[in-house]
Order: structure tokens, then C-alpha cells, then sequence
């Protein structure tokens, strides 16, 4: 019965996929809610079967086809699968529904077909992805995702910047799937199997076992935008339609996620040291994707690098949960565990609810940077209150669902008392504190965020003309924000009714409280104060009125930030000057100079790659197009294998 | 939700409201006696609040729903935060009230919105000062965490009012640990309260306020609102730092005379308090704004060897 509708979800999205090609010429609002409904509907299909699976906790596995022996393509559904497939169902059908006002005012004609194709291939990839039975089919869909999320980006090709955007994020997403692909070979050497299953580790294997560890981590990390693999994010968001991102950011990261959490949990039994390379470098992450988030003026690039230090958070918990099941901590392991996989649901939710709004806002006032916004509040007021509500999610605000799981990371904090290594303890405090700096600081961010696009007056003429969002366009973030709410709130009950009995405070009851007193202070004052307003002018010290230029912009609210962490920016700043006379008071002329280093492209990406391209060329002058070289080299070659045959029989 | 219980926040919220405000005035008296001055009465804020109720609110025709919600909020989060710290009175704690990790984040909730409210009218004293104010509090974060981390390490709990039960078992446990961590909680005091070095309430000079800044555009009962979440944030975290680091006198069972006396007791320590908090404001001028890192810097690495020395002892 479950395994019918996952396939009938299958077939949904199939549809999606091939009923846009086929009718290629075809370009209506009809066809496309036809395309979009098969898209919303497998999602809806996909969300529903990982609810049954989530809440009867029996595992569903669907054979598909045996390709040859010991190679197959299968499924197969457990919890922690289920877990995956509802997320990436429930936020993909927000996000098509969305698309339906988006794509109507989106460019391209009938490209927008492929769009719509592409779209429904690439969550369908990513749900088979979560769903594989075997890492042979894992590694098969992963590519497809990778392929497909390609072409995604390149929806707006003919713009420099895409087309720039386009190339980084095809090498970055073929390194992680070399990776990836190289791990799971490994893996197969050490195992002889494509199965997930516990690899037994012994004196053979271990070493294997470390090195496909090892493998699988940096690809999982190149995806999930890992510092330092993180530069892709920051180009690839700006440069892809809103709902592209949304889906890329909130869902696809994710996927990279469950990666790392299945070979953790099923097949490998993790070190100690595993879990401190995780912790570190998902702190690492989270600092200083945060840092780069606050000087952002582009507000997707602001949320790109948010998103880098939300799935540093995401790897903390992993992190945590790897050093806890080291020492022997099941409950703390638990905490940690359901702290990652929670604040993955949750950044899913609140990172695509702000991907589209902001979309939305882009779509109104044509731009993406922050500092020709403002005022938007009174425009579009629906829109605000959405952002709002993501924005002070990922700010972890409570009761609302950031602060739900970021809660779960701190209880594991707190309660690492019980680690018995006095170095371990240290190691997690500082990380503790550095956490609490990036939970800080993502406040000021989306403070920085919000106010300078909503708050204020208009800084551009094209900000006063601006409208509301389309119905559908508002419907998707809606359905969003309200699941931010419902997910914080109700958090203990949620995971209660999971069965996992924790030892956090009950939001709920913290949400009863606060309207309590907020009511009764309200009560309180209607009788006693005075109710009488009047609106009036901003104080401008005496001026009648200031123009928008006088208020402060995004770029002057982030300056002691940034001047504070000046040293991590790395901000090249050089002045000559020269004086009129000895005692350098009367200046003559100068030149000052601010060079903004990119610190992990500059020093990181580009020496790489120019080392790949100096061995790519050496490799190259053996190609000559000389028919007999290529029959040298078959004949050395063979000769070669004869005599080591030989010499090993 | 067990009677006790029910009176406790009763009980407590009540306290705060009614004395958060005395506080204030009495720091400033402190101040203008050191500057040989009578200062204000005991019972100014009391004046200026009744006298900000009674008058209207004026919006900038610039702001937006912001401004309107934002000192509703604040207050809301302030009194819900207000009930995780017990004053006068001590119980068992129910259903995560208590929980030293939310009564941060609501603080910080408080402190969202107030930034928000300062950037919604569009002037450059409130940007400024939201910015600032977002500034610091992400700087000094990684110190209240550690701080309160180093709590939790000590008394072996996650919830403020068990700690405070445990701290009014012991007695006096005057351990160097307790005395670091005293010093390392005034400091967070200071810094979260807007006080000299790091902010300076008396001011209205755009070069130097912080969170005067912000609520430059309130007015009325608005502004009411937010003054008197300030007043109780202050008192909550005074509240926190003598009850955990001197404990005596706070009441255990609910009967009329022990409360009586808690209160009274309460009163005394926090006037002592505030007495330090007005002679260390006068003895000192207030820090450039860049110069802050270092002070929480120092701040840091205090609390991190308490950490440590915990870790090892």
C-alpha cells in the first residue's frame, strides 16, 4: 500500500518532469498549473508517505531493479529516511506553490517549460536520494541532483554573473560527487558491498574505513557549504531564481545532511576524533558564515552565508552527537542527534520562507541590494510580517521553531558536564561560546535585514512604486511561517510524541506566558493610561523633514561589527600622503586604498586551481592527435600489464 | 500547575513590577551624591512613569507596525524572563520556567524588538543606536554564555530557580568559583543594564547613547512600556546575582512573616547593591565604543577560568 504511493509520487513527478517537454510550445497559465500541480501533488504524496512511515515507525523498502548481480536500484524508508523525504516533500510543495505566482512574471517564454522540468527532476532526484536503498543508487541520484541543480542556476544564462556562478558551482558540485563517489568505493573495498549496513570494522578495514570516512565527509561538506567548500553558495544563490535558491538552500543542503547522518548511523562506528573534525569545522562555519553574512548588502548573498551558518549549527549537533556516542552518553548522543536533525527541518522551513520572500521583495523593487530598500513595511505589509517571522526564526527567537532546536544544541552544551576528558570539556566550551557568538550575531543580521528592507523611509524611487506580492506568491510563505510557529511552539509536544522524552522546557508554556503578560499588562493599561495617538514627524534635530538619505542603511548599522571583527574580513586598507612640510601637518595630496580580500578564493580556491590547470596542461601535451602515440601507449600499456601479471602470478 | 507554584509567579511578578523601579532612581541618587548633588527623589521614576501614562503617543508618520508592537513585546518578554528568577521567594520549578538558556533568549527577544522599534522611524539617532546596541550584545554573548554555563557546571542544574533553591540550602558557600563568577555577573549587569563604561543612561548626546538611542522616537505610554522593561531587567538581573551569590534571607515556605522579611532583606541587598553599581558608574568615564572588545575580552577569559578551574579542581 505504501510502497504504491511512494511510486504513485514517483509517477507524479515523472509527469512533471516530461509532460513540460513534450508540450515545449505550449505556454499558458493553464499548462503551467498543470505542470505545477503534478509537482505539488507528488510532494504532497511524498509528505504524507514519510507521516505514515514517521509516525507507525515500521520501515517500507520497494525493489526496483537489479541492474546485475550485486547492483541494484532499491528503496527503502525508515525513520530517519522518512524524516528526510517529509521535509524535502512539505517545503518543495510550498515552494511550487509559490512558483505559480513567480513564473508568471518570470522571463523566458516558453524556456520557463525546462524550468518547470527541471524543477520537478530535481526534487524527485533529492527525495530518491533520501529514500536509496543501497549507496550504488545514492551515488546515481546525487549526481542527477547535482546535474539538474546545474541547469537551475543557469536559468538566466545570458547574464555575466549567472553564466560566472554557473561554472563555480558545476566544479565545486562534481568535486563533491567525486568524493562522495570516491568514499563509497572505498567503502566498497572495505565491506565488498553497495548495502548500508555496519561495516565491521577489524585491522583490515579500520584504515579504509577512516579513508571513506574521510572522503564521504569532504563531499558532503563541499555540498552542505562547509567552510572552506563554501564559496559556491554566496554565487550560486544571487545568481538563481528565488524559488531555485529556496529549494537549493532550505532543501538541497540538506540532502548532504542525511548523507553525513546515514554513514555516521548505519555504517560506520565513528572515533572520537570524527565527531571533533565534524564539531570544529561546523563551528568554523557557523562564526564565520555569520561574519560574512552581516557585511552582505545583497540580501541573497545574506542569506547564502546564513545558510552556511545554519548548517554549521546543523554540523555542531552532529558533531556533538558523534563525540557523545565516543564516550558512552546515549541520552546526550539523542539530544545532539535530534537537535541536528530538527534544526535541519527548521532551517529548512525558515530559510526557503525567506528565500521567497525576499523574491518577492527582488521582484517588486528590481534589485537585490539592501541599500536601495527600505520602507517596504507599508508596501507590502503581508510580505513584511512573512519575512518577519523567518527572519526572527533564524534569529532564534522564542517560541518560534529556530529557537527550538538551537535550545537542543545548548542543553547538549550544558550538560557536556559529564564528558570525562578535561580537554574534550574544554574543547566544547569554547565551541559553546562561539556558538552563542553565532546565535548572537545572526540577531544583529537579521536585524540588519529586516530593518533596512522593510523599516524607514523608501531609499529608491523604485522602493515607493512598490506592490504587493501575487496570492500564490504570499499562499507558499504562508503555509511556511505558520509551520515556524507551529514547530517552535509545539516542540516538546512534537518530539514527545515521537517518543523521545527530553529534558528542555516546554514552549508552550513559555507562549501561554507571554501572552499572559503581555495581555495583562495591556488590561492593566486600558483603564489607567491614556489612548490618544497622533502621528507626527521623525526628530530631525529642528529640520522640517529629513530626506531618506539622513537614515541609517544596512552597510552603516554592520560597521561596528565589522570593524570590530576587522581582522577576520582582512580588509587590505593603504594611504600614502605627502605633506607640504617637515612636521607632516599641512597635507599636500595622497592616495588611500581599501582592497576587500576574498580570502578563501584568493589564497584556497584560485591555487588550486591554477595547480589543476598546470597539471591538466602537462597532461595534455601527451595528447598529440597522432594516431600512432595513442597505438604506443596501447601497446606499452598492455606490455606493462603482461609484465606485471607475470611477475605477481 | 501546583498552587505553590501559581503564587510564586504571583508573587514574584508582582515584586518586580512594583520595586524594578526604585532601583532606578536610586543609582541615580547615588550618582548626584557623589557628584554633590541631592539628585532626584527616591520615587521619581514612579512620577515620570504614572506622568508618561497620562500622555498621548506620537508615531513618526514613517513608522510602521514595528514601533506599535515592538514595546508590547518587550515588556511581555521582559515580565515572562522576570519570572525565571525567584526574588523573594523560592519554589519548585515547573514546566521549563526557570530554564537559564530561555531566560537569555528572552532577553534577547526584548532586545530584537527594541532594535527594530529604533530603526523603524528612520532617524539616524536610532539606527545608530540599534546597531550599537545589536553590536554589543553579540560581543558580550560568548562571556553570559560562558557565565552561565559555569553556573550550571556549579550548581549542577540547567534551571535558575533549582539553582537558587540549592544556593538557599547551602548557606553561604563562598567558594573562589562563586566569588569570580559574582564578578563576572556584575559585569554582565553593567553591560546589559546600558550603564557607564559601556553606555551612559544620562545622556542624550548622539555621540554616546546606546539604548537612549533607540527609544529617542518613543513617547507616552510607549515610552512608559519601555522604561519600565529596562527598570525590571535591571532588577531581575540584580536579582540574579544576589540570590545565587548571597542567598540568605530569601524565603523558602510560603507563610506571611518569612516573606515579609525576604522582601525586606531583598530590598537591603539590592540597595547595596545598586550602591556599588552608582559609585562604580561615578568612578569611571565612559569607554570608547571600540575599546569595548577588550573590556569583554578581559570579561572572557575571567569567566573562561572559572571553567577551567572547575574542570580541573
Amino acid at each position: 500500500m505504501i510502497d504504491l504511493a511512494f511510486l504513485a509520487g514517483v509517477i507524479l513527478f515523472l509527469a512533471g518532469a516530461v509532460i513540460p517537454l513534450a508540450t515545449i510550445s505550449q505556454g499558458n497559465r493553464l499548462t503551467r498549473s498543470i505542470y505545477l500541480g503534478c509537482i505539488i501533488s507528488g510532494s504532497i504524496v511524498f509528505s504524507l508517505v514519510s507521516l505514515f512511515v514517521l509516525v507507525n515507525n515500521v520501515p517500507v523498502s520497494i525493489h526496483a531493479w537489479q541492474i546485475f548481480p550485486g547492483v541494484k536500484i532499491g528503496f527503502f524508508i525508515d525513520r530517519l529516511a522518512a524524516f528526510f523525504l517529509f521535509l524535502i516533500g512539505s517545503v518543495s510543495a510550498c515552494v511550487a506553490l509559490y512558483c505559480a505566482g513567480y513564473v508568471e512574471e518570470m522571463e523566458g517564454g516558453n524556456r520557463r517549460n525546462l524550468f518547470f522540468s527541471g524543477i520537478s527532476i530535481f526534487i524527485l532526484a533529492m527525495s530518491l536520494i533520501v529514500t536509496s536503498e543501497n549507496t550504488f543508487s545514492f551515488l546515481l541520484f546525487w549526481e542527477l541532483m547535482a546535474a539538474v541543480s546545474f541547469f537551475l542556476v543557469m536559468y538566466e544564462y545570458n547574464r555575466s554573473e549567472t553564466r560566472r556562478a554557473g561554472i563555480f558551482y558545476f566544479v565545486m558540485t562534481q568535486l563533491s560527487t567525486l568524493f562522495v563517489m570516491m568514499g563509497i568505493i572505498i567503502l566498497f573495498f572495505a565491506t565488498g558491498s553497495f548495502a548500508f549496513a555496519h561495516a565491521p570494522v577489524n585491522q583490515v578495514s579500520a584504515p579504509l574505513l577512516t579513508a571513506a570516512f574521510i572522503s564521504l565527509f569532504i563531499g558532503f561538506s563541499i555540498k552542505a557549504g562547509i567552510i572552506p567548500f563554501h564559496k559556491w553558495l554566496p554565487y550560486a544563490h544571487p545568481a538563481s531564481p528565488s524559488p531555485v535558491s529556496a529549494l537549493m538552500s532550505g532543501v538541497m543542503l540538506k540532502v548532504a545532511v542525511y548523507g553525513l547522518v546515514r554513514f555516521l548511523v548505519t555504517v560506520f562506528t565513528p572515533d572520537l576524533w570524527w565527531g571533533v573534525l565534524i564539531l570544529v569545522a561546523g563551528t568554523t562555519s557557523a562564526v564565520l558564515g555569520v561574519i560574512y553574512a552581516i557585511k552582505e548588502d545583497d540580501i541573497k548573498g545574506l542569506l547564502a552565508y546564513s545558510s552556511i551558518e545554519n548548517l554549521g549549527i546543523i554540523f555542531v549537533g552532529i558533531g556533538l552527537f558523534v563525540i557523545f556516542s565516543a564516550s558512552g552518553l546515549s541520552l546526550l548522543a539523542t539530544i545532539s542527534l535530534l537537535a541536528a536533525l530538527f534544526h535541519s527541518l527548521n532551517h529548512a522551513v525558515f530559510k526557503s520562507l525567506l528565500f521567497l520572500s525576499s523574491g518577492s521583495v527582488v521582484h517588486a523593487v528590481h534589485t537585490r541590494d539592501m541599500e536601495k530598500m527600505g520602507g517596504l513595511a507599508k508596501q507590502m505589509p503581508v510580505t513584511s510580517l512573512l519575512f518577519f517571522i523567518g527572519a526572527a526564526a533564524i534569529a532564534a527567537l522564542p517560541p518560534l521553531n529556530g529557537f527550538a532546536s538551537e535550545l537542543l544544541v545548548y542543553t547538549a552544551f550544558f550538560e557536556s558536564v559529564s564528558v570525562i576528558n578535561p580537554l574534550l570539556k574544554i574543547l566544547l566550551f569554547i565551541c559553546l561560546a562561539l556558538f552563542a557568538l553565532t546565535s548572537a550575531l545572526s540577531a544583529a543580521c537579521f536585524v540588519k535585514a529586516f530593518g533596512s528592507i522593510f523599516l524607514a523611509k523608501p531609499r529608491s524611487p523604485a522602493c515607493e512604486k512598490a506592490h504587493e506580492a501575487s496570492l500564490s506568491m504570499l499562499a507558499g510563505p504562508a503555509i511556511l511561517a505558520a509551520a515556524c510557529g507551529i514547530l517552535g511552539v509545539f516542540s516538546y509536544q512534537i518530539l514527545t510524541g515521537f517518543g523521545f522524552v527530553l529534558p528542555v522546557p516546554d514552549l508552550l508554556v513559555i507562549s501561554i506566558v507571554l501572552l499572559l503578560m503581555g495581555g495583562l499588562v495591556y488590561l492593566g493599561l486600558y483603564f489607567t493610561s491614556s489612548r490618544q495617538t497622533r502621528i507626527g514627524e521623525t526628530w530631525g534635530c529642528g529640520a522640517p523633514s529629513l530626506p531618506s538619505s539622513t537614515e541609517y542603511t544596512g552597510h552603516g548599522f554592520s560597521e561596528p561589527i565589522v570593524t570590530i571583527f576587522s581582522s577576520i574580513y582582512r580588509t587590505g586598507k593603504t594611504s600614502t600622503k605627502t605633506y607640504f612640510d617637515q612636521k607632516n601637518c599641512m597635507f599636500a595630496e595622497g592616495t588611500a586604498e581599501i582592497r576587500l580580500v576574498k580570502f578563501f578564493e584568493e589564497y584556497l580556491y584560485l591555487p588550486v586551481a591554477r595547480g589543476a590547470y598546470r597539471g591538466a596542461k602537462f597532461i595534455a601535451r601527451m595528447q598529440n592527435g597522432c594516431l600512432d602515440t595513442y597505438l604506443m601507449y596501447v601497446f606499452v600499456a598492455v606490455v606493462a600489464i603482461l609484465i606485471i601479471l607475470g611477475v605477481t602470478a | 500547575m501546583t498552587t505553590d507554584f501559581f503564587l510564586y509567579c504571583i508573587i514574584n511578578t508582582v515584586c518586580v513590577a512594583l520595586i524594578a523601579p526604585l532601583f532606578v532612581s536610586l543609582v541615580k541618587k547615588v550618582k548626584a551624591w557623589t557628584q554633590g548633588r541631592q539628585g532626584p527623589s527616591l520615587f521619581q521614576t514612579y512620577f515620570t512613569l504614572a506622568k508618561l501614562l497620562k500622555k498621548e503617543v506620537i508615531y513618526s508618520k514613517d513608522a510602521s507596525w514595528v514601533s506599535r508592537a515592538a514595546p508590547w513585546i518587550c515588556i511581555a518578554a521582559t515580565l515572562s524572563a522576570s519570572l525565571f528568577v525567584p526574588l523573594v521567594y523560592v519554589t519548585e520549578p515547573m514546566g521549563g520556567i526557570g530554564n537559564i538558556i530561555l531566560f537569555l533568549y528572552l532577553l534577547v527577544l526584548a532586545r530584537f524588538f527594541m532594535a527594530l522599534g529604533g530603526l523603524d522611524a528612520g532617524s539616524s539617532f536610532g539606527g545608530m543606536g540599534s546597531s550599537r546596541e545589536m553590536s554589543i550584545s553579540a560581543v558580550i554573548e560568548p562571556t553570559t554564555i560562558i557565565v552561565f554555563a559555569a553556573l550550571a557546571f556549579v550548581f549542577r542544574s540547567l534551571n535558575i530557580i533549582d539553582m537558587a533553591s540549592i544556593a538557599a540550602a547551602t548557606g553561604t558557600p563562598v567558594t573562589p568559583t562563586l566569588i569570580l563568577l559574582g564578578i563576572s555577573l556584575f559585569i554582565i549587569l553593567i553591560v546589559e543594564t546600558a550603564r557607564i563604561p559601556v553606555d551612559n543612561p544620562e545622556t542624550h548626546l548622539e555621540l554616546t547613547m546606546i539604548h537612549e538611542g533607540m527609544i529617542l522616537e518613543q513617547s507616552g505610554r510607549n515610552l512608559a512600556l519601555l522604561e519600565l522593561s529596562s527598570a525590571v531587567k535591571q532588577v531581575v538581573l540584580m536579582g540574579l546575582l544576589i540570590n545565587l551569590i548571597v542567598p540568605w534571607g530569601i524565603a523558602t515556605s510560603l507563610s506571611l512573616i518569612p516573606l515579609a522579611e525576604a522582601i525586606g532583606i531583598f530590598i537591603v541587598k539590592a540597595a547595596f547593591l545598586a550602591l556599588i553599581i552608582g559609585l562604580f558608574e561615578s568612578s569611571m568615564a565612559k569607554m570608547r565604543f571600540f575599546r569595548l572588545p577588550s573590556l569583554f575580552m578581559m570579561a572572557f577569559f575571567f569567566s573562561t577560568l572559572i571553567i577551567i578551574i572547575e574542570v580541573f579542581a
